[in-house]
């Protein structure tokens, strides 16, 4: 069974056609990119496929239940759901340690008392801060961590319970070459360990072309899709962007490998 | 015959013992909500509503009616309004609240000019009148204290995302919008309810001081929380306990304490911060 099914969407942002009839799935422990130009509609399309934004036409699927019209699904399928976004803008206003906002990752959907499950609740803390190398940073605030060590958290966010389906919102935005090549590392690593099939929007091709399975090329519509070699050729990229925006050609670089956690 | 310490006088008072409470109950809960309203820059939403208030207050005295119970509805009404226009016009928040508050309170005052048969001053309403504060508005704000608690705790999660990132707490599962609008709608009946004993001029100072002192010296959300409700609810009995002995205004004297404390916070941050850099160093 496909993890994610897409059908005829349409989605309107602004009253503008931001995604129009986009049909894909997404196969169990894939890693699918979603590449294309601003403006194109990944994030529009990202938002109605996690129930974020409405959508005008279409169905999405998730784990077999169908996204409600104003995004409602079974609370046991939502929490099989996890999303990178960008960035925490607000992250320095609130004076929150990474081991409590991890916490809250583990929290299911819906009204709780907070000690109910403590122990339980702080062991997978634990286990999630160790498996994206986190264990140091737990009693640091989130307004105290560099963008490299915020993205590790946020994964650690995602991996505190088991999920199927992690979807970023072109997550490696702001890191330097670096730390984006270490968060990928980490990524991969916990993508095969956990079992997550990904959706990742992303302007990295070098990445894509190195790490995922099947890419989605978006331009308001799926201009083309499959295979990163077959989806980026220089004459499929010449057709989705505009020649002032074309992608330049790919570095030659070694495949992903073991996280390199500092 | 026994002797009485001016402390033991002020506080054998009936009136002050209600004070006191009522004191430590509306500080507690501006506090608590304050610890969230600072954090999602409702500060000047508070502030605002504090100020519609008074138009509120006016209209149940124009149609002979009591102000406390006019002003639930209506604060509510106020928050809905300015919710639906923050999310419908393209104007920044503090530019629309402005607006919606300085012709709140020029519709107020202009009502309050035509009012002949009103007995309260209007320093009262401006500077809240703790010490006349009644067993029922005891009770109203310790139930609004206690659902603000059970709402604020169940909804942890929600909370904390949605101040963190509306679109993280959706694709998790949180109601943004539905939370959003619940904390709105608390907030506007607590400074409702709160009006009387704090005063419209005051009532913002009950919601952010207390969250700003707690946010400069907390290193957790948990503690954070705590903190802020402790600053306002102890600020509040020091600050009535000073007013009453020294025979100064109520509302204000509080203020100034919660003033004091903010100070207090902001002192040790600072300090805290030197030591750390000295430790780097």
């Amino acid at each position: 069974m496909a993890v994610l099914e897409v059908e005829g969407l349409r989605v309107l942002r602004d009253g503008v056609l931001a995604v129009d009839d986009v049909s894909f799935q997404l196969a169990a422990e894939s890693d699918t990119a979603l590449v294309g130009p601003n403006g194109a509609g990944k994030s529009s399309l990202v938002g109605a496929i996690l129930g974020l934004i409405p959508r005008q036409a279409g169905e999405v699927r998730i784990l077999g239940h169908r996204l409600g019209p104003a995004g409602q699904l079974p609370g046991q399928v939502r929490a099989q759901l996890a999303f990178l976004p960008q960035a925490l803008p607000l992250q320095g206003r609130l004076p929150l340690t990474v081991a409590e906002f991890v916490g809250f990752g583990w929290d299911p959907p819906g009204p709780r008392l907070p000690w109910i499950g403590g122990a339980e609740r702080r062991s997978a803390v634990r286990s999630a801060l160790v498996k994206t190398g986190c264990g140091p940073l737990a009693e640091r605030l989130l307004s105290e961590l560099s963008g490299g060590q915020l993205k590790r958290v946020l994964l650690a966010f995602c991996v505190v319970r088991p999920r199927r389906l992690l979807v970023l919102d072109e997550a490696q935005a702001g890191l330097d070459a670096p730390s984006t090549e270490q968060f990928h590392s980490l990524l991969f690593d916990l993508r095969r360990s956990e079992g997550w099939t990904v959706l990742q929007v992303s302007h990295d091709l070098d990445m894509v072309r190195r790490s995922c399975d099947q890419v989605l090329c978006l331009n308001r519509q799926l201009r083309c899709s499959g295979r990163p070699e077959l989806a980026l050729s220089r004459a499929q990229l010449e057709r989705l962007y505009d020649p002032a925006d074309l992608p330049s050609h790919p570095r030659r670089q070694a495949p992903m490998g073991r996280p390199r956690i500092g | 015959m026994t002797e009485f310490s001016p402390f033991t006088a002020v506080i054998g008072q009936p009136f002050m013992q209600r004070a006191l409470v009522g004191g430590l109950l509306t500080g507690a809960l501006g506090g608590l909500l304050g610890s969230f309203a600072v954090l999602r820059q409702l500060s000047f939403f508070s502030d605002a509503l504090g100020h519609s208030a008074l138009l509120g207050i006016s209209l149940g005295i124009l149609l002979g009616l009591n102000p406390t119970l006019v002003l639930i509805p209506f604060a509510v009404l106020f928050a809905l309004l300015v919710n639906l226009l923050v999310q419908r016009s393209q104007l920044p928040t503090d530019a629309l609240l402005n607006i919606v508050y300085s012709t709140s309170l020029a519709f107020a005052v202009v009502a309050l000019s035509l009012v002949t048969t009103y007995k309260g001053g209007i320093q009262q309403l401006l500077f809240g009148d703790i010490l006349g504060i009644s067993w029922l508005d005891l009770a109203l704000i310790a139930v609004l204290l206690v659902a603000a608690v059970a709402y604020l705790l169940v909804s942890l999660r929600a909370q904390v995302l949605v101040t963190l990132h509306a679109d993280l707490a959706g694709a998790f599962g949180v109601g943004s919008q539905w939370h959003r609008i619940a904390f709105i709608l608390l907030l506007a009946v607590v400074v409702a309810v709160s009006i009387k004993a704090v005063g419209v001029l005051l009532i913002s100072a009950f919601v952010v001081i207390p969250a700003c002192a707690s946010r400069l010296v907390s290193r957790r959300f948990g503690t954070y929380l705590v903190l802020s409700s402790v600053i306002g609810g102890g600020c509040a009995v020091l600050g009535l306990l000073g007013s009453g002995l020294t025979n100064l205004p109520s509302g204000p004297c509080v203020v100034i304490v919660q003033f004091f404390g903010f100070l207090l916070a902001l002192g040790v941050s600072l300090w805290r911060r030197g030591r750390g850099r000295a430790a780097l160093a």
